[in-house]
């Protein structure tokens, strides 16, 4: 089976890129390029005719097509029929926000009953055209931010189950500093993988936990 | 004055509304979504005279009343909110709703005084959105000593209460005690494999209701609309040119027929939107030489409509076969009497004799819209009262 491509490619040769229908927790502090990550594997993701859906639950669809473009990463042509972005932030400040053509904007992180019912909905559209999905929530650490834990755990768990009934490939983005240990450790077990980084001295590195193919060693990010 | 309203007709047809001092709890997987039923709940009730109080925990009430505007019920006036969300994001709230805040939703002392504080000012019906957040904010404790509270409310006040309610795989113990608590469960859950290709709601338990059997049905929410009781499948079959396709057409928005001067060579399709139910009708072609197709056809129909011409009762043995060769035998159906407005049509009784029909089994007539625009190559535009009582006593066996 091919991997999904991430677009490092330090990452994809030691990796063989992501396994299909698998779900990954993406860990790091602030400075380690999480969402640097994120981006290029939805904007590789993209290119290898993969369907993406975007959670974002820290900015706006707006706010995350502009962190695309600011990578030079154009995903443009992909909105709306590849890219679907569920838009968990904009009401928090904007209760009369809008969706758009390619995004849906969501209650916010409180009401996770309308997050789950809308990843069903769109990965089921695209799981009927016979796409591959590959689903980033970035972040968990922030619906963590307004939910308990263990509402957390149980919605992530949902999630889990969702996409292994339905092959879809699932990414969680998670801060290592925000959370106690056993919160983190717990939403680590939830995963097939766990893909830590970290930036040190200049330079971001990468390990990769739990999969066929582990990378144990930090290894620098290229 | 009534008790409060589902303002779903199968609910209400079954459950005869909400009688004053109950609670109803909506229990929702978490694929499906339960925030319709509140919708129009809320809105059907204010429409009705009720007095209703809405504990919001999830949203703001902006965001909640641009829901409810989404599948037009916004109610104008009527509604008092309880906003126990806008603190925790620091936006205060301006739907123009008479609106009391939860200062600090993470404290439980708060939010149960202000909510039973609130009940006392003699609302018809509470509903609270969503009490599985409350449980995950506090704990299921929490939850079912505050149903408790709302209860000696209700006794005293006569308000009834709907209970939105997510099944995040609590522990069931807590499930148990959360279904004793309540008067009234109705489950809403998805028809699910690798998508969710259907989502239906079921009466699970109802104290007030007695030796009734109750049937689960698949819904669509719609926008605008709400909550409509959906049938995928419904089969109309009868012989050649007896109005097969007119009837789809009249009868549905959006038909679209595979034909050839005039006579359906393959299939007539139609989405219909009828008094609170959705129904995709299948039309067979009645041509003898697709008698082939008509088991694929008929397969998964879940009610018939079987049309024939009033003035032909020669055609009414094909009619006949027709049922059977698309195994449509024994499924609800109402037969269609059409062109009852044609000269040589056959009056209702001797319809019925030559077909062998039951007294039971419907039998509508149908009519041209207007006899002077009858084209023969295009399906015949036919009177609303025809169509609505044909629908209505097809619906009514189906639920």
């Amino acid at each position: 089976m091919v991997g999904i491509k991430v677009g490092f490619k330090s990452f994809d040769e030691a990796s063989g890129g992501l396994d299909l229908h698998k779900i990954y927790t993406v860990i790091g502090n602030k400075e380690s390029g999480k969402e640097d990550f994120l981006y290029r594997m939805a904007a590789s993701s993209l290119t290898d005719k993969n369907a993406v859906v975007y959670v974002t639950t820290a900015k706006s669809a707006s706010d995350l097509i502009n962190e695309f473009n600011s990578r030079n990463l154009r995903v443009s042509q992909y909105l709306g029929k590849d890219l679907s972005i569920l838009d968990d932030f904009s009401k928090i400040s904007t209760p009369n926000a809008q969706d758009t053509p390619y995004s849906k904007v969501l209650n916010g992180p409180l009401d996770l009953t309308g997050l789950s019912v809308a990843l069903s909905s769109v990965n089921g559209d695209f799981l009927k055209e016979g796409r591959s999905v590959i689903d980033v929530i970035d972040s968990v650490s922030n619906l963590l931010v307004y939910n308990n834990p263990l509402t957390i755990f149980r919605f992530l768990q949902f999630i889990c189950g969702r996409s292994k009934i339905s092959g879809v490939t699932s990414v969680f983005a998670l801060d290592s500093e925000m959370h106690t240990a056993d919160v983190t450790e717990t939403i680590k077990t939830m995963s097939d993988g766990v893909i830590s980084l970290k930036f040190e001295n200049g330079k971001r590195y990468f390990t990769l936990f739990g999969t066929a193919k582990e990378v144990l060693n930090w290894t620098e990010l290229s | 004055m009534n008790d409060p309203l589902f303002g779903i007709d199968k609910l209400d047809k079954d459950l005869n509304g909400i009688p004053e001092k109950k609670i109803v709890l909506f229990s929702a997987s978490p694929s499906v979504g339960n925030e319709v039923f509140g919708y129009q709940v809320i809105y059907n009730n204010i429409k009705a005279g009720k007095k209703v109080l809405l504990m919001l925990n999830r949203t703001s009430p902006e965001s909640y009343l641009s829901e409810m505007k989404d599948y037009d019920f916004l109610p104008q006036s009527g509604l008092d909110i309880i906003d126990s969300y806008s603190s925790i994001t620091g936006i205060n709230s301006s739907s123009g709703k008479s609106v009391t805040t939860i200062d600090n939703p993470y404290n439980k002392e708060e939010v149960s005084r202000k909510l039973l504080a609130e009940l006392d000012k003699g609302y018809d019906l509470l509903v609270l959105d969503s009490f599985s957040l409350l449980i995950d904010f506090f704990d299921f404790d929490y939850g079912l000593s505050l149903l408790s509270e709302i209860k000696k409310k209700q006794e005293a006040n006569g308000t009834s209460s709907v209970i939105l309610f997510t099944d995040w795989n609590y522990e069931q113990k807590d499930i148990n005690s959360l279904m004793s608590a309540v008067n009234s469960t109705v489950e809403i859950r998805g028809v699910e494999k690798r998508v969710i290709f259907g989502q239906y709601f079921a009466v699970i338990k109802c104290d007030w209701v007695q030796n009734k059997t109750f049937s689960s049905v698949l819904f669509k929410a719609v926008k605008p609309g709400g909550i409509k009781i959906y049938f995928p499948k419904i089969l109309v079959t009868g012989p050649t040119d007896a109005g097969k396709s007119s009837f789809i057409h009249s009868a549905s928005k959006d038909a679209v027929s595979v034909d050839k001067l005039g006579g359906t060579i393959a299939l007539d399709h139609g989405n219909l939107d009828f008094k609170g139910y959705k129904a995709d009708l299948f039309g067979t072609p009645g041509q003898e030489r697709f008698d082939p197709l008509l088991k694929l056809l008929g397969g998964e129909a879940i009610g018939v409509f079987l049309v024939v011409d009033s003035t032909k009762p020669e055609q009414f043995p094909r009619a006949i076969e027709m049922l059977r060769k698309t195994e449509a035998y024994g499924l609800p159906i109402v037969v269609i009497a059409n062109k009852a407005d044609l000269k040589g049509a056959l009056k209702l009784d001797e319809i019925r004799e030559k077909l062998h029909l039951d007294n039971e089994i419907g039998l509508v007539q149908t009519f041209a819209e207007d006899l002077s625009k009858v084209d023969p190559n295009q399906p015949t535009k036919l009177k609303k009262e025809g169509i609505d009582e044909a629908l209505s006593l097809l619906f009514k066996q189906l639920t």
